[in-house]
């Protein structure tokens, strides 16, 4: 696409977010939030498609690659959320006394089935390419493999209501919650927190391999230009605006959460169409993104979700990464078959590598970490899966 | 210089009319949200956000505002019950609350639940309880600061009393009602599709009772009749009239219900706080009495439950 046609394009998309935040904050009381969670999420598209801020890319990244920058650059998300949220706390509910929670923050239910759903969903990962905020900001640059992706997880969604009911039984209902400031106070939080993360970082770090770095040429006009607009923003500064942008979206809306929305959708269509048990067990009264039958045409989630859309496109216009390739029919069983898995793991585990593991763990919830562990168990199988699968087909392909 | 004995008595003059303006706005059961912007630095002065949405107080709530949960603070949730004297009694302690503050409640949802705050704090004594006027809604569309930091307040030995305030209906009252030994009116504030039995809860709302319709010689009156667009009551004048049109004008005692109770004390405050009427509140509401047995029932729409 020529620079011609590439330009005015993002032009044309950041002033339609413009009026639209506009109008919303112009709406009233109610609008408010709206508009600020479209912003939010334009920000959000932005930082993933500026720095590539994507959990299965960056885990493939250390495990294929050994490059461990990606990696660190979600810890570091983590850490900066965490400090974040922990300030935001002390203040909403100065002491962490047994028994209250802080509002809306996923903390959520701990069991089998939360481990289970996050190792499919990072199954899920590995076959289909991505986790679930990727294809939405990967649609921004004209991934084709993307839309299967979204429309196998709201197949997954839906195939995960009728199996939710089940599981509640088994042992979603005698799940623990537990909340780390609970028993360790917010300060021994942060630091057990901050402390696993470090081990982590540690542990990427030792097991890459030393990246050999581009000469740096003079900083000029252009070079600062193409280093905004162009070329991938460093980890660490992807991983510092998303724990920002983290922060900043709980303390004015809601925990960062990317499906939502897109469940409610499904669960909506299912309800109506009478697919789905009329009483999902326990459902609306667990932490993490919650999925209601929609009332209103807008919600705070699908004006995030857009946001990030539209933003990631205008983003990738402007750096000439809207690159849709030819699609094969592997695109389209990877995008469908992974997405199944994704969208089934994020409604089981109620949400996603950003719901939970992100919002989770940057909350002080035991449920990220058992998120984070079990789905990066899914991936790396998957990734090796692969691997072997590769090696094996390769002298027959030769 | 020589002006100055002259700006000094305009300035106590202003001072002494914005005190006097105070002082009368909060005579009444309502108070403005001019007159709380204005005294929130006002130690006597004591708010509470009652909101049923979760994270709304935490987000932004009136400076200074004290946050008191519906599900956990005003109920008991084992009993069905109001929360008890004891519970209550901790609750204002450590809220800084004396006999001498004037409590000022507000939330979302145009003040159902801070309302039904209002019934409890009334039933325990406290009877000059007031609430913001279009609550949490308007003070937002008013643009009015709003803060996030949780208060804290130096701890009183305020007492609540055992006697009750008899301002709760229960099953036996309403009964006795329906069963014409006790004279009294029943307003059914639900909406009127809930009232003529066509549906068994308003939307997105699970269905709680099994039987549709309403306490037989109730009238309907939607809690919104009584309500400006921009949430605040209507003037006293035409709530009077607009219940006078029901044929109710306060001769008779009146029992106001709804689903659960809390809409209905919305209604209890406009009738009881601002007209004066008697008023008791049933909170057992539809939900109890919709499914208690053996006990009669109008359904205008004839809905029966189940029968598909």
């Amino acid at each position: 696409m020529s620079a011609a046609l590439r330009l005015p394009l993002a032009a044309l998309v950041v002033v339609v977010i413009a009026v639209s935040y506009w109008l919303l904050s112009e709406s009233g009381a109610e609008g408010r939030p709206l508009a600020f969670a479209l912003l939010a999420g334009s920000a959000f598209g932005v930082v993933l498609q500026r720095s590539r801020f994507c959990f299965y890319c960056n885990l493939r990244d250390l495990v294929d690659k050994r490059d461990p920058s990606g990696v660190l650059s979600i810890l570091v998300a983590l850490a900066v959320g965490a400090i974040g949220y922990m300030a935001i706390f002390g203040t909403w509910l100065p002491t962490p006394a047994l028994g209250r929670l802080p509002p809306t923050a996923h903390i959520g239910p701990v069991s089998v089935v939360l481990a289970g759903a996050s190792f499919v969903f990072g199954l899920g990962m590995a076959i289909s390419g991505s986790c679930l905020s990727a294809p939405f900001y990967r649609l921004g640059e004209g991934s084709v493999i993307a839309p299967f992706a979204i429309v196998g997880s709201a197949l997954g969604f839906g195939l995960g209501f009728m199996t939710w009911n089940p599981l509640f039984n088994l042992a979603t209902s005698e799940a623990i919650v537990v909340w780390l400031p609970h028993h360790l106070g917010y300060t021994g939080s942060l630091v057990l927190t901050l402390g696993l993360l470090g081990a982590l970082a540690w542990l990427a770090v030792s097991l890459s391999k030393p990246q050999a770095r581009p000469a740096q040429p003079p900083l000029d006009t252009r070079e600062i230009v193409q280093n905004v607009f162009v070329r991938r923003w460093s980890g660490v500064a992807g991983g510092i605006l998303v724990g920002l942008i983290g922060t900043l979206y709980y303390f004015r809306v809601a925990p960062l959460g990317v499906t939502a929305e897109l469940g409610s959708i499904v669960r909506t269509a299912g309800a109506s169409a009478e697919l789905f048990p009329s009483t999902l067990y326990g459902l609306d009264v667990l932490r993490g993104c919650a999925t209601v039958i929609k009332e209103t045409l807008f919600s705070n989630n699908g004006l995030f979700v857009l946001g990030l859309i539209g933003a990631s496109f205008a983003s990738a216009l402007v750096a000439n990464q809207f690159r849709p390739r030819r699609l094969t029919g592997l695109d389209i069983m990877r995008g469908l078959g992974g997405g199944l898995l994704l969208g089934w793991g994020a409604m089981t585990a109620l949400g996603c590598t950003v719901g939970v593991l992100l919002s989770g763990i940057q909350a002080g919830a035991m449920s990220g970490w058992v998120f984070l562990l079990f789905c990066v168990v899914g991936a790396t199988l998957g990734i090796l899966t692969a691997r072997v699968i590769a090696r094996r087909s390769a002298p027959a392909a030769a | 210089m020589l002006n100055s004995p002259l700006r000094l008595a305009a300035i106590a003059g202003a001072f002494l009319l914005s005190g006097l303006t105070a002082t009368m706005a909060q005579d009444g059961p309502l108070v403005t949200a001019d007159w709380l912007a204005n005294n929130l630095q006002n130690d006597n002065v004591r708010v509470f956000e009652v909101s049923v949405d979760t994270g709304v107080y935490e987000r932004g709530h009136i400076p200074g505002a004290v946050n008191l949960n519906w599900h956990s603070d005003l109920v008991d949730t084992v009993r069905r019950d109001l929360v008890s004297r004891e519970n209550f009694e901790a609750l204002l302690r450590r809220s800084g609350v004396t006999t001498d503050t004037t409590i000022v409640l507000y939330g979302d949802n145009n003040n159902w639940f801070a309302a039904w705050g209002a019934w409890v704090f009334d039933i325990y004594g406290f009877s000059d309880v007031k609430l913001l006027d279009g609550g949490r809604k308007y003070w937002e569309a008013q643009g009015l600061p709003l803060d996030t930091a949780t208060p804290e307040y130096a701890a009183t030995e305020v007492t609540v009393s055992d006697e009750l305030r008899p301002l709760r209906a229960r099953l036996v009252d309403v009964l006795a009602v329906v069963e014409g030994e006790v004279q009294a009116q029943l307003v059914d504030i639900r909406g009127p599709k809930e009232y003529n039995g066509e549906i068994f809860a308003p939307e997105g709302v699970q269905e709680l009772s099994i039987r549709a319709g309403h306490i037989p010689g109730a009238v309907n009156v939607p809690w919104g009749t009584i309500v400006n667009e921009d949430g605040t009551f209507k003037s006293a004048d035409e709530i009077k009239a607009i219940y006078a049109a029901v044929g109710i004008d306060g001769a008779q005692p009146i029992i106001t219900y709804c689903r659960i109770g809390e809409r209905s004390s919305h209604t209890w405050f406009a009738l009881s706080r601002i007209l004066g009427y008697e008023v008791k509140n049933y909170d057992g509401s539809w939900t109890e009495y919709g499914n208690s047995v053996g006990v009669p029932i109008d359904n205008p729409a004839g809905t029966v439950w189940g029968n598909t």
